[in-house]
């Protein structure tokens, strides 16, 4: 059944002010009611202050980066939105008109980006409104209906997310996005859904309205226009009892139109950072790397920006298959983001330089890495610090890099660990050979335990599958000779 | 008191009268006249201890500021801090100012002391200052008539003496219809040179805070204190500051005044007599007085009320009942409802271009035919109303009420400034002349209304 879905996004601005006064924004720190003045909490008789430049200026950055038109030289109005709540102190919310218009992201048409301001926050059960929100700037983003699966406009509001994020004007804390989103299937009306926080909510909440409404119309019945509401708590829609509203939209007196020049939008074009999926394309031809490794670089602005910092010292197909493995692997598992990355370019290149001149394996690499995003030093201690040896004379002779050169194990060293091990973990051994191949993988870490990580782990294997085939043989033909 | 304002000050600056004293007799005046005019709905409690800072000052030899003891009184509509800001209605009749509105600012600045808060129509919605919560303000110069409006208190204040100086607001004639009712002076700056925070808004594109006075120099004196730019607010114009009142004596001789026979169509004849004798007048003080065209004058006034209807029901949306008191629907009077429910029908988007849209034409269409008459002028001199002031409880439609508008709302819609002085009187009530001049031309029509002024 073919659906169309659309979006309608805000995200709070990462500025310092709020839109028409001075108010700090830092809304969730401060105690409640305090980053308020006259102006935001709309006391009689208190005027906007102009709106905030950082603010137009980060939402004229956001359009271009959604490859919109920016509207020159036109009035842009500052328009009253007029609704009752408790939330908004003034009776009506600030929205302008279009700041950009006619964009486009991953093959979805914008429709328009403009300018919003934030209400308060309003806590039904305890009947308070905490006002320090209340004027925070929003950038909103409105999309035509062009996504067609629930994972269409998951995908597309992934990639959205990407381009807020890397253009860092937008608030980076978790939360702050809010969603309303428009589906229609065939054959049905077009039903909107408020109150989605997350990506993953808006895939439920358009996977569920995409059940509930197919389920109708095989019902033969007919879908109402309205206004739902998505539950995060039991993912499901809910409708909203709320009237047809009209919002007496009407240009505000207080606040000139804001009239935008292209000097303007060429100075914000030019310090604007790179859209994420221009530079997934760029790294691609440039480096000569695989669209997916790519993909998995651009997927935070600070991956991406290592990523070429370290490119420029090693060969970037071995730092691309490092970023894309070890490093999101580490990164995942120790649940950090590139941003809170604080080793150098320089560090991670010294370590893919060891790895690729063979003076350490990928895996003590992978080790050494992990020390890395721990806590940064030189790789001569890191190496210490997992005990990987440096003998003396080695570090007497060559340069830093050199010096990290580490010894590999005697031959007999690591054969004598094999034994130990097998001999320590009798279970595990029957284990192995009742053909439980997981036990392997268990010896190994044990020998690597024993070895302190020094061991190269596909010699680890050969040796551990060398002597457990020798021990299969001595059982079978020990067995053979009791049958017989 | 009888005294000028200029008399006035060179008084207090010489010491011959303490501004504790003249406080005091503001104070004493009130007392005494204000039971029966009701021209102030709260008085201001530090006013003596204000007093005697500013005399202290003056003895220590120290610059008191411009105002330096005279006394002031406010438009309810204009926050001043500790004081109730009510804008005479029920729905704010607990409001207590938690800031000094701009003005305010400048004017206690400039050694202005506040005496109080004065009566008005409710929300500024009237021009007879009957629609008041606390009651209809008397006219001192036309006992038993309306002083005008929505400035009532303000223009009664000083008509009969209680204060020196006062703001009023004007957004659709409100400051010049009470100073014509009540034969004093006062000032519709233009659009956006006075600073408009802090003025509770009937229409924010039409609001203006205006001197009213007894002397044109008191107002110009006024104006040059709370006039330019703040840089906090969006819609002020960027405007140098003015010595009006220095350049208050410079003859007209060679100033072209204009006139219109539209003013004539639309005034009745009894105050078109006083208006020509006026005219005459400033013809003998050496003015050129030439006929303009207006074609359009009489359109303002339906376009002013449906704009102004539209920006009411938005600026009252954020008294819901949660902050200040009761919703305003529940406890506003029949005025103000009828503003908000025309606003609202007005403002609903299937209707925005039928009404809107097309008043902000008119607004257009009034900016362009002001500015090409005074293109040919320095300023266009006309009566500030219609018609006389009925006598107090008389029941009107609200088309008659409106009426009263129809020469002064078209100054607001063209943005242009205007000041009202007396010209005379008609059956014994004051008539006012209307100087209407170019944006920003204050300096112009200060000087023609101090002319005639001086002829008296």
């Amino acid at each position: 059944m073919r659906m169309k879905i659309g979006f309608e996004i805000h995200e709070q601005l990462a500025t310092k002010r709020k839109l028409c006064c001075d108010c700090p924004t830092d809304y969730r720190e401060a105690p409640p009611n305090t980053n308020v003045c006259p102006i935001c909490t709309a006391m009689p008789g208190a005027k906007p202050m102009p709106p905030n430049v950082k603010a137009v200026d980060a939402v004229i950055e956001l359009a271009l980066m959604l490859g919109c038109e920016v509207v020159l030289d036109q009035p842009i109005y500052v328009q009253r939105k007029h609704y009752d709540y408790p939330d908004l102190p003034a009776g009506y919310q600030h929205s302008s008109t279009p700041i950009g218009i006619n964009g486009e992201l991953v093959g979805v048409r914008i429709r328009e980006v403009h300018l919003e301001e934030d209400p308060g926050a309003y806590d039904p059960v305890a009947g308070t409104v905490d006002f320090n929100r209340c004027g925070v700037p929003l950038v909103e983003i409105v999309t035509e209906p062009d996504m067609h699966s629930p994972e269409e406009a998951r995908r597309f509001l992934r990639q959205l997310m990407l381009v807020l994020d890397y253009s860092g004007r937008v608030r980076p804390e978790p939360g702050t996005l809010r969603a309303d989103t428009n589906i229609s299937l065939e054959g049905g009306t077009r039903v909107e859904i408020k109150n989605i926080n997350s990506t993953k909510g808006a895939y439920r909440a358009v996977k569920f309205e995409v059940m509930r409404q197919k389920a109708l119309i095989e019902r033969g019945a007919v879908i109402p226009y309205e206004t739902r509401a998505y539950l995060e708590s039991q993912m499901i829609t809910v409708p909203m009892r709320m009237k047809v509203v009209d919002f007496h939209v009407i240009p505000d007196p207080d606040i000139f139109p804001i009239v935008i020049d292209r000097a303007r939008v060429e100075t914000i074009r030019k310090r604007m950072v790179e859209v994420p999926h221009q530079r997934e394309q760029r790294l691609v031809k440039q480096y000569q790397i695989s669209q997916a490794v790519a993909g998995v670089i651009v997927s935070e602005r600070e991956l991406a920006d290592l990523f070429e910092a370290v490119a420029k010292e090693v060969d970037p197909k071995l730092v691309a298959t490092w970023f894309q493995t070890n490093l999101k692997k580490v990164l995942n598992y120790m649940k950090l983001r590139a941003a809170d990355v604080r080793f150098t370019p320089e560090q991670f290149g010294g370590l893919l330089r060891m790895v690729k001149d063979k003076r350490i394996t990928p895996e003590q690499g992978e080790l050494v890495l992990r020390e890395l995003v721990k806590q940064p030093a030189e790789l001569e201690k890191l190496l210490r610090r997992i005990g990987i040896p440096i003998t003396v004379e080695l570090r007497e002779k060559i340069k830093l890099e050199d010096r990290l050169k580490v010894v590999p194990l005697k031959h007999g060293e690591l054969e004598a660990a094999v034994v130990k091990t097998l001999e320590e973990n009798p279970k595990a051994v029957e284990d192995y050979l009742k053909g439980r191949k997981e036990a392997l993988n268990f010896l190994a870490g044990k020998v690597m335990k024993l070895t302190r990580g020094r061991a190269d782990p596909r010699e680890i294997l050969k040796f551990l599958s060398a002597k457990l085939k020798g021990k299969k043989k001595r059982r079978v033909s020990r067995r053979t000779k009791r049958s017989k | 008191m009888g005294r000028g304002t200029l008399e006035k000050l060179g008084a207090i600056q010489q010491g011959e009268l303490s501004a504790t004293k003249n406080v005091q007799q503001a104070l004493d005046r009130i007392k005494k006249l204000d039971k029966k005019i009701k021209a102030f709905i709260e008085l201001n409690p530090n006013a003596l201890a204000e007093a005697e800072a500013i005399d202290r000052k003056l003895k220590r030899g120290e610059l008191a500021g411009k105002l330096a003891g005279l006394t002031i009184g406010i438009k309810s509509n204009i926050n001043v801090k500790g004081l109730r800001a009510t804008c005479a209605s029920r729905t704010l009749e607990d409001y207590v100012s938690p800031y000094d509105a701009e003005v305010i600012r400048r004017v206690r600045d400039a050694g202005g002391i506040i005496v109080g808060m004065n009566n008005m129509d409710e929300f500024a919605c009237g021009s007879s200052g009957e629609t008041s919560s606390f009651g209809p303000t008397d006219n001192p110069a036309a006992p038993g008539h309306i002083p005008g409006g929505s400035s009532s208190g303000s223009a009664a204040a000083i008509a009969a003496g209680m204060c020196d100086l006062c703001l009023g607001t004007d957004t659709g004639g409100a400051i010049g219809n009470p100073a014509s009712h009540c034969g004093v002076v006062g000032i519709r700056p233009t659009q956006g040179l006075v600073p408009a925070h802090g003025l509770i808004e009937l229409a924010v594109s039409f609001d203006q805070v205006g001197p009213l006075a007894p002397d044109v120099y008191g107002a110009a004196l006024m104006l040059e204190i709370i006039a330019g730019r703040n840089p906090n607010e969006c819609t002020a114009l960027d405007s140098p500051s003015v010595n009006y009142s220095d350049k208050l004596d410079i003859d007209i001789e060679n100033i072209r005044v204009g006139t219109s026979s539209k003013f004539r169509e639309l005034t009745s004849p009894a105050i078109m007599k006083v208006i020509d004798g006026a005219v005459e007048k400033l013809h003998h003080l050496g003015a050129e007085v030439v006929e303009v065209e207006l074609p359009n004058l009489e359109k303002g006034l339906s376009a002013y009320y449906v704009i102004m209807s539209a920006e009411f029901f938005s600026a009252t949306r954020k008294f819901d009942g949660r902050k200040y008191g009761r919703r305003i629907e529940e406890v506003c009077g029949d005025e103000v409802l009828r503003r908000i429910k025309c606003g609202e029908y007005i403002s609903r988007m299937e209707q925005r271009d039928k009404y809107y849209k097309r008043a902000l034409q008119v607004r257009t269409l009034m900016r362009r035919e002001f500015k090409e008459a005074l293109d040919r002028v320095d300023v266009i001199v006309g009566p500030t109303v219609p018609k006389l002031p009925h006598q107090l409880g008389t029941k009107l439609s609200p088309a008659e009420m409106y009426a009263y508008d129809y020469l002064t709302s078209p100054i607001s819609l063209a943005g242009i400034c205007a000041g009202t002085v007396k010209a005379g009187e008609a059956s014994g009530i004051p008539v006012g002349l209307q100087v209407q001049g170019k944006v920003l031309g204050e300096e112009t029509v200060l000087r023609v209304m101090r002319a005639l002024e001086a002829v008296k």
